[in-house]
């Protein structure tokens, strides 16, 4: 029996967006203009709302725990896209959510100076070698357990394991997985990334957990980046900080991972004419799917690095200091960043569709399901080990 | 029916748009920016 034989593509009504990814039909820039003005609103509404909450509270000497925008601004796009719906019109504007989240990362390189992401960076991409190896293995073994075909197994695997949507995506060409397998294995982390949302939050605070603990896990567990942003960012304002930090690590891998299994399925003699031609220039294909917008992140970074320099300290590179940004410059790129990442979040609620949760067959959800479990069991081990020898 | 695709990917446009808002910051065209 196909498990996904009534599955609706996504793509058609939510396309993924991802690096390459090409939309269905073409956009003029005006055509833009609606569906950005809604994201605006709809991040605006959430960001009013939890001022006027604590306003309020505050006046009338109320406690009530603050609820940050990104809840109400994720909240008020679940509702309009799953009652009113979200007219064509307004569509190609809201995709570019995408874009605004991969400019916000880049903006958010002004809050990080070059030696922190050196040090959170090369423990997260250990915790993410740890951690990916675990789950690609569980997710392997769960796939064949429940019967789900090679291909869908590899992209639920990668999806869970890497970072969601695009790494879907990349690893689609790579291992030539059809369509049907490919819409499967989105709508699932799709979903799972919905509901992490709200499950992540809470189990950090259950469990108490620092910001830069719970924002290391929020990067290394949940699977989209967008999702893993506002896991991040529903938490506090810094736990997404190292939220973003660590999901940048995760999707500097795609190349590595992408590379892996073509070669893999090279060797098996699975692979097209077309596919083993790329294969033949190493770097090339590397840097196809390597994420831009991490070299432009780890860019802001250097230069806001430069700018806090002292030159008594570092004499040797007192002649770059000027090249370097000044404290209000830093602060003003550290709002744009938040500006980019309101439009992002509105997106995420805006993109949510809960009646294609459940429409993609129950056995891809419950491999996504149980991996994504595993996952956040395994990293959230690594990370709480790691907190005790390093002090996140 | 096929599309043009863009020469820049959605990865480069956003390093572009970002670097173009850094620098504008830089030098002061944009001096201030309240959240």
């Amino acid at each position: 029996m196909s498990v996904s034989s009534t599955l609706p593509d996504l793509r058609e009504s939510y396309p993924p967006h991802a690096p390459h990814a090409v939309p269905e039909q073409k956009t003029s820039l005006l055509g833009l203009v609606p569906g950005i003005l809604l994201l605006f609103v709809v991040g605006f509404a959430g960001k009013f709302v939890e001022h006027a909450i604590n306003t309020y509270t505050k006046a009338h000497h109320i406690t009530f725990p603050n609820i940050e925008y990104v809840l109400w601004a994720i909240v008020f796009g679940i509702v309009i896209a799953n009652t009113i719906g979200l007219p064509k019109l307004f569509r190609p504007g809201v995709a570019t959510y995408e874009f605004w989240l991969k400019a916000g990362i880049i903006l958010l390189g002004a809050r990080f100076l070059l030696g922190d992401i050196l040090k959170l960076g090369g423990i997260s991409l250990a915790l993410v070698a740890i951690a990916f190896a675990l789950s690609l293995a569980f997710m392997t073994w769960l796939g064949r357990a429940l019967d789900l075909g090679p291909k869908l197994t590899t992209l639920l695997a990668v999806g869970s394991s890497v970072c969601g949507v695009s790494a879907i995506i990349a690893t689609q060409g790579a291992i030539e997985a059809d369509e049907q397998d490919t819409s499967t294995a989105i709508a699932a982390i799709l979903a799972l990334g919905a509901i992490s949302l709200f499950a992540f939050p809470a189990i950090g605070h259950a469990l108490h957990m620092s910001d830069h603990a719970y924002g290391i896990w929020a990067g290394l567990a949940v699977d989209n980046t967008a999702e893993a942003t506002a896991a991040g960012a529903l938490y506090s304002d810094a736990a997404g900080k190292f939220a973003v930090l660590a999901k940048t690590c995760r999707n500097a891998l795609i190349g590595f991972v992408v590379l892996g299994y073509a070669i893999a399925w090279a060797r098996k003699g699975l692979a097209s004419a077309a596919n083993e031609a790329q294969l033949k220039n190493k770097a090339a294909f590397l840097w196809n799917k390597f994420p831009k917008f991490v070299l432009g992140f780890v860019l802001i970074s250097l230069l806001a690095t430069l700018g806090t320099l002292d030159p008594k300290l570092y004499p040797h590179l007192a002649s770059l200091a000027p090249l370097g940004f000044t404290k209000p410059q830093l602060l003003a790129l550290g709002n744009l960043s938040r500006w980019a990442f309101l439009l992002t979040f509105a997106g995420v609620g805006l993109r949510t569709n809960l009646r294609d949760l459940f429409k993609q067959g129950a056995r891809p959800f419950l491999v996504g399901a149980l991996g994504e479990v595993a996952i956040a069991a395994i990293t959230l081990a690594l990370v709480l080990g790691a907190d005790r020898l390093y002090h996140l | 029916m096929p599309q043009k695709r863009s020469i820049l990917s959605l990865d480069t446009w956003a390093v572009v748009l970002s670097l173009g808002l850094a620098l504008l910051v830089r030098f002061g065209v944009l001096k201030s920016v309240t959240w």
